[in-house]
């Protein structure tokens, strides 16, 4: 069973730890508004941002270059910095690059490492809450639109998403398809119909 | 309170617009009424018009206002010069409405979990297009649909409505008439989850024993708006589930 739940809604009578939820002694609760499964006691957010963790590959655009560091808009409430000691590429503002975060550090920066700058392409961006979803269960929903289409694609799970080559314009249609319907079932099959060049429900 | 002569407002039971005293107005909510913001919301709460949008979290600035253990929340309330019979006519902030958006962000300093987002801020606005009084708990009902629909982490969704005095009854949900010659006027906003006051002010004189029973009066009829709040906020999103559940 799955149900959409809203903030402050009971999601069970026990306290669990689950993600996004909250408990006291008379029950869990969401905090978010998402979609909850019963079995496997998991909630996903429908809406919401992104919240930098170590290890989480993003995409971000070079804001500035401070000559040791540059500084990099990933899409956050927190400016990203990188060392440029650690970057091989010469970047100048407005490069689109993906990197992987370091950490979070205290007073709200984000330390990114291992930089690669992305050449040419397009650049989109949707609710981050929506990436795992593009995604799908062993990339298999990435893998799905990258065949069908021939287009390279990156994904940050900051929302933002680096394409190039192939039927570009596809992919963005597939991707606004799976955004606006992330939440449903049988999706994988609709997108399936979308890149074959079905007639699409 | 208003100035003039004061006209009878309960007639046999029932109140100037034909209400019973416990009965609240229409109230109608719809989500994402402002595209470009991360979470809006329009209501309408008999003649109340009001939109919320809230933007964030994002970095905070100026940069001395930063909280490094948590988001701050910024609320603006204002009137729009047109919404009301009475002259709202200037625009910009005043002692109203400043204390108005004051009690509003501090409602939602309390369900917010605002020490996920540390040294960010959280833009909150709430514009009143058309007001007939209530316009600020309508607002809070309003801001916090808004803001669950924005996907920002919240213990509660709150709602707002408020107690009046007229002779010996109580009456939920004053009007402008109401609340402008009523003997006592009691905004109220509440956290359904747990039952949390978190927004009490008082214009004129109760006793304690009304207090207590106009804090239950509004319990009662929050839980039809806390229904119309969540009805609201999953319509969207049930609508394409079910768009494709055959």
């Amino acid at each position: 069973m799955q149900r959409i739940v809203v903030p402050g809604e009971k999601i069970a009578g026990a306290q669990i730890r689950i993600e996004n939820t909250i408990s006291d002694k008379n029950g869990t609760y969401a905090c978010v508004i998402g979609y909850f499964d019963e079995e496997r006691k998991m909630l996903m957010p429908l809406e919401g941002l992104w919240q930098p963790r170590p290890g989480d590959n993003v995409i971000g655009v070079v804001e500035e270059d401070k000559g040791t560091m540059y500084i990099i808009n990933i899409n956050a409430p927190y400016k990203a910095l990188a060392l440029s000691k650690f970057v091989d590429a010469e970047l100048a503002p407005g490069d689109i690059i993906t990197a992987s975060v370091k950490q979070l550090e205290r007073g709200g920066t984000v330390m990114l490492l291992r930089l690669t700058k992305l050449e040419g392409g397009k650049l989109m961006s949707v609710s981050p809450s929506r990436i795992p979803r593009i995604i799908g269960k062993g990339n298999s929903m990435l893998k799905q639109i990258t065949d069908g289409t021939g287009t390279k694609m990156v994904i940050g799970l900051n929302g933002l998403i680096w394409m190039r080559g192939g039927k570009v314009d596809l992919a963005t249609n597939a991707i606004l398809k799976i955004v606006e319907e992330a939440h449903t079932a049988g999706l994988t099959e609709r997108i399936k119909n979308l890149l074959s060049g079905n007639k699409v429900q | 309170m208003g100035g003039g002569e004061k006209p009878e407002l309960m007639i046999n039971g029932k109140r100037l617009d034909g209400r019973l005293a416990d009965q609240l107005r229409p109230i109608k909510i719809e989500v994402g009424a402002v595209k470009n913001a991360v979470g809006s919301s329009y209501i309408e709460w008999g003649n109340n018009k009001i939109l919320a949008a809230v933007y964030g979290p994002k970095e905070a600035l100026p940069k001395h206002v930063q909280n490094p253990e948590k988001a701050i929340i910024k609320c603006r309330y204002q009137m729009s010069p047109f919404s009301s019979l009475e002259d709202h006519g200037r625009t910009g902030p005043n002692r109203r409405s400043t204390e108005i958006s004051k009690v509003t962000r501090e409602v939602f300093e309390n369900v917010v979990l605002v020490e996920q987002f540390p040294g960010s801020e959280i833009d909150l606005y709430i514009e009143v297009l058309q007001a007939d009084g209530g316009t600020r708990a309508a607002g809070i009902t309003a801001a916090s649909v808004a803001l669950a629909a924005s996907g920002i982490p919240m213990t509660d969704i709150p709602f707002a409505v408020s107690v009046g005095k007229v002779g010996t009854d109580l009456i939920l949900d004053l009007n402008k008439i109401e609340d402008n010659y009523s003997d006592a006027d009691m905004p109220i906003a509440i956290g359904p989850r747990t039952g949390e006051l978190l927004l009490l002010q008082m214009d004129g004189i109760l006793t304690r024993e009304e207090v207590k029973r106009g804090v239950e009066m509004v319990k009662k009829a929050g839980e039809s708006i806390s229904k119309l709040q969540s009805d609201a906020l999953k319509a969207s999103y049930e609508k394409t589930i079910q768009k494709y559940q055959k």
